[in-house]
């Protein structure tokens, strides 16, 4: 029976010093963070209470242990809360990064319907007019689809990067070789591009999306078609990929599309501020889009 | 005997859309071959087909803005490989259309619809022609004339010798200077010759707010407000480490917030 009682006891007694504790820590951080000048109130505040109750000494006294602990440890402990609380955000932002890149791969997953159809009605046509060239356009499809198509990407590297320059170029050829057989002389394409930058790291279809936008806005609309060149090269410590097309040019009251807008925030998931994309209206006309980020020679270099 | 236009952009499409015809309609005679609207337009004029064939999507005019010109004087039928806003009005209308690549069989019916159509006045598809046209213009982004005041999209800044597109949607806030306005975004510094009061009047009113004299921040771009110690209402904003001021005559827009 004594020894139930005694447990008892034990148990209140710890209860209220954790309690005590934890109240002591909370008036503890709430001093760490106030601002003097809201403690000087309350000093004032306290010490008039004091007075009215005929409680002056405890006040007096709760004045002197407040201020002595602020200034001995309040700094310190203000860092640390700070810290955490930062801690916490830098753990949101992180979490907001992987949901960002979740919808990246979803809206990265768009291969135009109108370009596959359209492309599957020229092959049938070239394979009763010419299938040779049918044979050749049907190839460059292929290689279009599995570099783009996004179950296929999957293997090539988890959402980011893991593609490099040359596999993105080579896309973009195989897609501008259809396009080249759809338009026939309305396109012209030229690629400047270094044999020895293809090693280098770039994130997947991003120079895809800059030329599908050259056709689409800049060239298709125009009558008289024109030219696109892709070119790329190293100045300083940066990798620059340019698509310029000749094209009808900006129109400044239509949005600039959901694939500008997703490189953007790609370049920025990716590479923070190294990275950029800038887009420039020649004076000749037309458009040219560049994409800028820290050049590697390889993958792991 | 029955005359046709073929318009559309692709060589290869009018050359497979005319090899079809002659095998489904020996008779009929292709007098024209334009590969864009306008085109198109200009040669219906000059040779007076009964049928104008057109693919919708045709740089310049497309196949839906040329039609709105020539249904009065020919029957219409449409082609097209994809535009399945535009085949889903055809199914409920009562326009023709083909879907590409075009069978001998689709293009069968197409035919004896149009022989027994080739009797009459081509029917009044004005209406119709002209809500599809404005669906077109909103599936592919362009602002439709007239219906709708079109915003700034694009800032445009002088960097050197070339000219700096910025995207607004990209733009955090504009600042005037003393002679200038500056453009920031998340990553770079504008400076434009353009004032707060031309681009206020420009941009979108939900999508820019005026929160200061000189100050018009995009609204997405607002992270927080909160109110300072001296009672001032400051912005914090997504990628932007300083805090910007609200003035008190645009403070009513954060309130109940």
């Amino acid at each position: 029976m004594a020894a139930v009682q005694i447990n008892r006891a034990l148990d209140f007694v710890r209860d209220a010093m954790r309690e005590a504790g934890a109240l002591w820590w909370r008036f503890f951080d709430w001093l760490a963070l106030i601002e003097w000048r809201q403690l000087y109130l309350v000093w004032f505040l306290s010490f008039v209470a004091g007075l009215f109750v005929n409680l002056v000494e405890p006040a007096i006294w709760f004045i002197l242990v407040s201020f002595g602990v602020k200034v001995l440890a309040g700094g310190k402990r203000r860092a640390e809360l700070l810290a955490r609380d930062a801690s916490s955000k830098a753990d949101v932002a992180n979490l907001e990064r992987r949901l960002t890149e979740a919808q990246m791969a979803t809206l990265q997953a768009q291969v135009e319907p109108h370009f596959l159809f359209n492309t599957l009605a020229l092959i049938g046509q070239l394979i009763e007019t010419d299938p040779k060239e049918a044979a050749r356009v049907h190839g460059h499809l292929i290689e279009y689809l599995r570099a783009s198509l996004p179950q296929m990407r999957g293997a090539m590297g988890k959402g980011g990067t893991g593609g490099t320059l040359g596999k993105q170029v080579e896309l973009s050829r195989a897609y501008l070789a259809i396009m080249q057989a759809r338009m026939k002389e309305r396109l012209q394409v030229r690629f400047e591009v270094p044999d020895f930058l293809g090693s280098a790291p770039f994130p997947p279809m991003m120079l895809q999306t800059l030329i599908e936008n050259a056709i689409k806005h800049g060239l298709e609309p125009k009558v008289a078609g024109g030219t696109i060149v892709v070119r790329s090269r190293v100045e300083g410590a940066t990798l620059h990929v340019d698509v310029l097309d000749d094209g009808v040019g900006f129109n400044l009251h239509a949005g600039s599309g959901v694939g500008l807008a997703n490189i953007r925030e790609r370049l920025a998931l990716l590479y923070g501020k190294e990275a950029e994309l800038v887009i420039e209206a020649p004076v000749t006309g037309g458009a040219c889009v560049s994409i800028r980020l820290p050049y590697r020679m390889t993958e792991d270099g | 005997m029955p005359t046709a236009l073929i318009a559309d952009d692709e060589a290869l499409m009018r050359d497979q859309l005319r090899a079809r015809l002659h095998e489904a309609w020996p008779e009929l005679r292709i007098v024209a071959e334009a590969a864009n609207g306008v085109e198109a337009v200009a040669l219906a004029a000059q040779h007076k087909p009964d049928i104008a064939f057109l693919d919708i999507r045709m740089p310049g005019m497309g196949g839906i803005d040329a039609a709105r010109q020539l249904y009065a004087d020919c029957h219409i039928v449409f082609a097209t490989a994809y535009d399945q806003y535009a085949v889903e009005a055809f199914e409920h209308g009562a326009i023709d259309y083909l879907l590409k690549p075009v069978t001998l069989a689709r293009l069968d019916t197409t035919v004896a619809r149009l022989r027994r159509q080739l009797e009459h006045k081509p029917q009044d598809i004005g209406a119709q022609l002209a809500r599809l046209a404005q669906l077109g213009d909103q599936l592919l982004g362009r602002a439709a004339p007239s219906s709708k005041p079109s915003y700034l999209r694009w800032i445009q800044a002088q960097s050197g010798t070339s000219l700096r597109m910025v995207a607004t949607s990209e733009v955090l806030f504009f600042q005037s200077d003393d002679k200038y306005t500056r453009v920031q975004t998340a990553t770079a510094q504008h400076l434009i010759r353009k004032t707060l009061k031309e681009l206020e009047e420009a941009l979108d009113p939900d999508e820019f707010w005026r929160i200061h004299r000189s100050t018009l921040v995009r609204v997405d771009a607002i992270a927080e407000v909160r109110r300072d110690l001296r009672g001032r209402q400051m912005l914090t904003l997504h990628g932007y480490p300083e805090a910007l001021e609200v003035s008190r005559n645009h403070g009513a827009l954060f309130q109940q917030m």
